[in-house]
């Protein structure tokens, strides 16, 4: 349910700008992009599909996002569930 | 930095895209139009009209990717996107809604399609809101990590000054090869601090140096004509010739004089107008006696090899989205300054309220706003052949080739014909030492407009490299009517004042304080490649009794 209401009040938007703003200032996208180079490079581009780079990139990507990233955003999400809560 | 592909191609489209694309034609995407929505970002997603959120039509799950089938408009998750089209035939495509990007459910992949590229980017040209300040600029985004790294380079150069203050400051001959003061012959100091960046751009200085404009074989000269290359020539065997006594370039101004008879006079001109008239003089010259009128090929003279780029210029038409472009050749770009901070009235500082619109003028967001999109006022409507009609339109500069040496022309002088009056702008603009001109290029201007749009890739840009490095900075100081020119070069990462006559060891805080009227920089390799050409070379010839006058102080 609350993932319901942070996308009916739009916040669901809005921290995933913040969260699309930090990753691209830390480096984190551009170390997926490399990943996805490099995956694609070793299977060949005609035997690449989006869901592959999407499987094999997720588990990484999820480790390596940043303590302060992920303190940011958990901080955003509580003060909206206070502020959705009164 | 990644090497650009230079035979990158459109990917061709699945079987499954075919066969839609010959059932429905463009018909589909112009019905999706109108469910597309388009954040001040640039992200553009598919907005269904009848629920806010989008979940899938198999298990009401609204997370991860959601898929929006072009023929029944139903949703899918990745899940059950493959059952969908399992259980109704043909219903192959869909369009990933967070993303607007088309896929094929048989084949599990994204596809492309440069006609639904267009569509979208026509929807999302016209949705897009003019970029306020608020928001941060591409240039500065990429930079932003970059910049970060700038500190290291700092506490590095702190060091290495201090190893150079240690040096006896009367070893004046360990002054790098090439630094000789030109005398100041009446006002020609705009000339003087445009001659000495010229003479150490590495290209122009390996050039000259190797005589491949030989003054004793010259045609134009040997006729008696004037040639701008021979005395250009002439500067460069008299500052490199080891003599540090400051030398008068009276020859050099002679021959100017003839070439531009409308500023041959002692007045106080302007170095950027004279840099174009020296590059459009020794241009017409070689040109002539190289005989070639090559239409499509580039110029092979000097002056352009040196200097010159290639500019593109993107005019779309703000009712349809059809965009049209035009290149055009530059051997410089000039900036306008790009804070609000040079405006005649001051903003008060309210006590407790931060101004927010002083923040400092920089290089690089000048050049964001010269490659900024511009909405062109209504009186000046451009053609658009796709509605052919006049319409309102904007326009987007981008860089498409970098010269060997980047010249950047910061405007600092403003010409009113309205209130029939000049001024010069003396705001403060803080300038890199180091530049990486990637966010500025066609590619990525295009590529950030656009997203990753498949169309926007067509690209012939070569593999070229977008690193450069500061060899020299013409400041001005002073005012309109009475100021005065100065150069600072760079050679072996040590910084160098060449006022007129007087070359001094600097600090870079200070040319970092100065205030730049004109900014070269040259690609990376050539710089570094300067630097060993230099240490390689006699530091002074031979030892000369130090003089007192004019010259090192």
């Amino acid at each position: 349910m609350l993932g319901y209401w942070l996308i009916e009040s739009g916040e669901k938007e809005r921290l995933m700008e913040l969260l699309r703003e930090r990753l691209i200032e830390c480096g984190w996208r551009d170390e997926m992009k490399a990943l996805c180079r490099s995956f694609t490079k070793k299977k060949g581009r005609e035997n690449v599909t989006v869901d592959d780079l999407v499987q094999v990139i997720t588990p990484k990507g999820r480790a390596s996002v940043p303590d302060s990233v992920k303190a940011e955003l958990l901080q955003r999400i509580r003060s909206f569930l206070a502020s959705a809560a009164l | 930095m990644t090497t650009r592909n230079p035979l990158y191609t459109n990917p061709k489209p699945c079987k499954h895209l075919s066969d839609y694309k010959l059932k429905h034609g463009l018909n589909g995407y112009k019905c999706l139009q109108k469910c597309l929505k388009s954040t001040p970002n640039g992200r553009t997603s598919v907005e269904k009209l009848n629920t806010k959120i989008p979940n899938c039509s198999s298990c009401n799950g609204y997370q991860g990717r959601l898929y929006f089938c072009m023929i029944c408009s139903s949703i899918s998750c990745s899940d059950h996107s493959s059952m969908h089209t399992q259980s109704k035939n043909g219903h192959d495509i869909a369009v990933d809604i967070e993303r607007a990007e088309l896929y094929c459910c048989v084949c599990c992949d994204q596809v492309y399609d440069p006609d639904f590229d267009k569509a979208v980017m026509s929807k999302h040209i016209i949705d897009m809101p003019s970029t306020e300040n608020g928001v941060e600029s591409i240039g500065e985004r990429l930079c932003k990590r970059k910049r970060l790294d700038l500190g290291t380079d700092l506490v590095d150069s702190k060091k290495s000054r201090q190893l150079v203050l240690m040096k006896d400051p009367r070893a004046k001959s360990c002054y790098p090869f090439g630094l000789r003061g030109l005398n100041n012959l009446g006002n020609t100091c705009f000339m003087n601090s445009v001659l000495q960046a010229l003479v150490h751009a590495p290209p122009l200085r390996s050039y000259f140096l190797s005589n491949q404009h030989n003054p004793d074989t010259c045609r134009s000269r040997s006729a008696d004509r004037l040639c701008l290359s021979c005395d250009v020539s002439g500067i460069f065997s008299a500052i490199f010739s080891g003599n540090r006594t400051p030398f008068s370039p009276v020859q050099f101004l002679y021959s100017w004089w003839q070439h531009s008879a409308n500023l041959a006079c002692y007045e106080q001109q302007d170095a950027h107008e004279f840099f174009i008239a020296i590059l459009d003089g020794i241009h017409e010259k070689e040109a002539k006696r190289m005989n070639q009128q090559r239409e499509n090929g580039d110029c092979q003279c000097i002056a352009h090899r040196v200097f010159s780029g290639q500019l593109r210029s993107d005019v779309t038409c703000m009712t349809c989205g059809f965009t049209s472009t035009t290149y055009d050749p530059c051997v410089d770009i000039s900036l306008n300054l790009d804070s609000s901070n040079h405006s005649l009235t001051e903003v008060v500082n309210k006590p407790g309220k931060p101004n927010t619109s002083s923040s400092s003028s920089t290089l690089l967001g000048c050049l964001d706003l010269f490659t900024k999109p511009e909405k062109l006022g209504s009186d000046q409507k451009l053609y658009c052949q796709n509605c052919d009609e006049m319409r309102d339109s904007s326009k987007q500069l981008s860089i498409r080739r970098l010269p060997l040496v980047l010249c950047l022309h910061i405007k600092r002088f403003e010409h009113s014909l309205v209130r029939k009056m000049s001024r010069k702008i003396n705001s403060y603009l803080r300038f890199p030492f180091s530049l990486d001109m990637t966010p500025y290029l066609s590619s990525s201007i295009v590529r950030n407009r656009f997203g990753n749009r498949i169309f926007a890739f067509e690209s012939d840009e070569s593999d070229v490299s977008t690193e450069f490095e500061i060899f020299a900075v013409v400041t001005h100081s002073g005012t309109l009517e009475s100021g005065h020119y100065v150069t600072y070069l760079r050679l072996m990462d040590q910084w160098y004042k060449c006022d007129d006559a007087w070359i001094t060891e600097v600090d870079e805080g200070i040319v970092r304080a100065s205030q730049c009227y004109m900014v070269f920089y040259v690609q990376k390799r050539f710089y570094h490649k300067a630097n060993e050409n230099l240490s390689c070379l006699p530091i002074s010839p031979q030892r000369e009794p130090f003089h007192s006058i004019a010259g090192f102080c």
